[in-house]
């Protein structure tokens, strides 16, 4: 057991170093979040959310807060388990003695620490920039919400790398399978509303909305987040399950 | 599925890869049909046979990825379907088409595959062996074919195994990345290493194996050292010599009771009887004024002769 967590960890080690090399892939997964939500942050700055004085941005932050941790999670350990499939590297990997376990939880720790520093940055420049912070006694929603979100995301991250067919379609795949489910669930537009009634139950079905939910929570008071906390543990039940089902090693 | 039956644990421990009556089938396609080899510990044994033989299905469940549907497998005295763990410690495997991390470098990628394996190899060793020690620090991406497949073999070595897999190490490569790749697996060789290696090319069972086994359509046909398999074809020696022009321009008939084919520029016999032949030729030759036979060549059967006979489709083309 000690073993395996030492070879884990070792792996983990190796991918943050291999993730930083790659200059397009940790710019395009730290660049992206961080600058719509300084652009559309900009564009938000003085206003407030119609009947209320809650400034925008004060829903906006924790939002791409959700955003980024959705990159880091799901579009990022998607498309590299996805590419590390295709190469063959996983069906390598099955060759040497390293237990899967470890090798995937060395994936996966990479992977949150990643998203942690993402999450981060997020919420230090949305403080900095826009002065949005988490409300007093916030915090226990806000780490509650990154764990469950890291969860529920990186899951689903290795359940769409196994329907991903090719190395090149690995990272549009992933992102057009949560872009345009974003952009409905209000993310990028705080006042964002006027759906049909069909198509908000559909958003609400869906986890993005729920977790960019579970953030705002930490920063204005909301109800007790009931459904979205089922929301995303009933997805990630199925994330697993269609992963224990369907992860194969090579292709 | 077959039950499959024990082994006496004495005749299976004396050989590094101990195979009987091995069976596969997809569905009702039956890819092996019943195979028979033992792999002696330290030399180089080739699985030689043309595409779709069978070569890379009992490469794959002596590595233990498949499950065969009957017969008996040892490896290293493990079986390797349910023992794989245990045997990945001590086997290395280069498969093929496998790829590496996209942004890895050479030394590190070998020393992270090193921290899988109880006891590695030391990484400047490894480096040596497969001659990539002038580009350690080289992208993965940015080596040619041929280092590629080097780095493969160091990945398999890292472990310091007992016994290495081979599957087709040089199909597509260039001359010269072949020849630096057998000099790999000569290196390799000379550690002590058992090694297992499948392929269609001739001249690389010649020049790697200390013996070979001919699989094709799922059967093993032959299996010995290179001479035996010549030999035991049942080949008969070849005996060539430049056609005299007297001949090619139907002056002189060709002689009796020899068998000869006349190429164009090359006439050609076989026969069982290697001295008598010669003498009747020579005394041919002499009658009708032919000189001493230019460019006379005398040859036992080779390797090639004994492949292409057995997979070749038409007696013709040999």
């Amino acid at each position: 057991m000690t073993r395996s967590l030492r070879l884990a960890a070792r792996q983990a080690l190796h991918e943050q170093r291999s993730f930083w090399r790659s200059a397009e892939y940790a710019l395009f997964t730290f660049a992206f979040p961080l600058m719509i939500l300084l652009l559309i942050g900009a564009a938000n700055v003085g206003s407030y959310l119609p009947g209320t004085h809650v400034k925008n941005t004060t829903v906006f932050v924790p939002s791409i807060l959700a955003f980024g941790v959705i990159v880091a999670a799901y579009v990022n350990l998607g498309s590299k388990v996805a590419v590390l499939r295709h190469d063959g590297v996983l069906k390598r990997i099955k060759t040497t003695p390293l237990p899967s376990g470890a090798y995937l939880g060395g994936l996966l720790a990479s992977t949150v620490a990643t998203t942690i520093l993402i999450a981060a940055l997020t919420g230090l420049i949305g403080w900095l920039a826009f002065g949005a912070d988490p409300r007093p006694g916030g915090l226990p929603a806000l780490t509650g919400g990154l764990i469950l979100g890291i969860v529920c995301f990186a899951t689903l991250g290795l359940a769409i790398s196994s329907v991903i067919t090719s190395a090149e379609s690995a990272g549009p795949v992933a992102y057009a399978s949560f872009l345009p489910i974003a952009i409905i669930s209000g993310v990028f537009d705080p006042t964002f509303s006027g759906l049909p009634q069909w198509l908000s139950r559909m958003v609400a079905a869906f986890p993005v909305k729920a977790l960019a939910q579970l953030m705002q929570g930490a920063y204005t008071a909301r109800p007790f987040p009931a459904w979205d906390l089922v929301n995303l543990a009933l997805w990630t039940a199925a994330g697993a399950t269609f992963v224990a089902w369907r992860f194969r090693w090579h292709t | 599925m077959r039950v499959i039956d024990a082994v006496s644990p004495t005749v299976a421990d004396g050989f590094a890869v101990h195979v009987r009556d091995l069976r596969m089938s997809y569905g009702s396609t039956e890819v092996l049909r019943g195979v028979d080899f033992d792999v002696r510990y330290g030399e180089v044994f080739c699985l030689l046979g043309p595409n779709g033989a069978g070569k890379t299905t009992t490469l794959e469940i002596l590595e233990g990825f498949r499950s065969p549907s009957g017969g008996t497998v040892r490896v290293l005295g493990l079986d390797p379907a349910t023992q794989a763990a245990r045997l990945r410690e001590r086997v290395g495997m280069v498969l093929q088409e496998c790829g590496f991390p996209r942004q890895a470098r050479v030394a590190e990628l070998i020393d992270i595959w090193r921290s899988y394996y109880p006891n590695p190899r030391p990484l400047g060793e490894l480096l040596d062996v497969v001659e990539l020690a002038e580009v350690r620090n080289a992208q993965v991406r940015k080596l040619s074919g041929g280092q590629r497949r080097r780095l493969d073999f160091a990945l398999a070595l890292a472990g310091d195994p007992d016994l290495v897999f081979l599957d087709e190490p040089t199909t597509g490569f260039d001359p010269e990345a072949r020849r630096r790749c057998w000099a790999a697996i000569e290196n390799l060789r000379r550690l002590g290493s058992t090694i297992l290696l499948t392929t269609h090319y001739l001249d690389e069972a010649e020049r790697l194996a200390d013996r070979i086994a001919i699989l094709r359509a799922g059967r093993i046909e032959l299996a010995g050292t290179t001479q035996e398999v010549a030999a035991r074809a049942g080949l008969a020696t070849r005996i060539s010599f430049t056609t005299p022009s007297a001949l090619r321009q139907g002056q002189v008939a060709v002689p009796d009771g020899i068998d000869l084919a006349v190429r164009g520029p090359v006439s050609v016999c076989h026969t069982d009887n290697a001295a008598m032949t010669l003498r009747r030729l020579l005394d041919w030759a002499l009658e009708n004024r032919l000189g001493d036979l230019d460019g006379l060549a005398v040859s036992a059967p080779s390797l090639e002769d004994t492949y292409l006979q057995l997979t070749g489709p038409d007696p013709e083309t040999m």
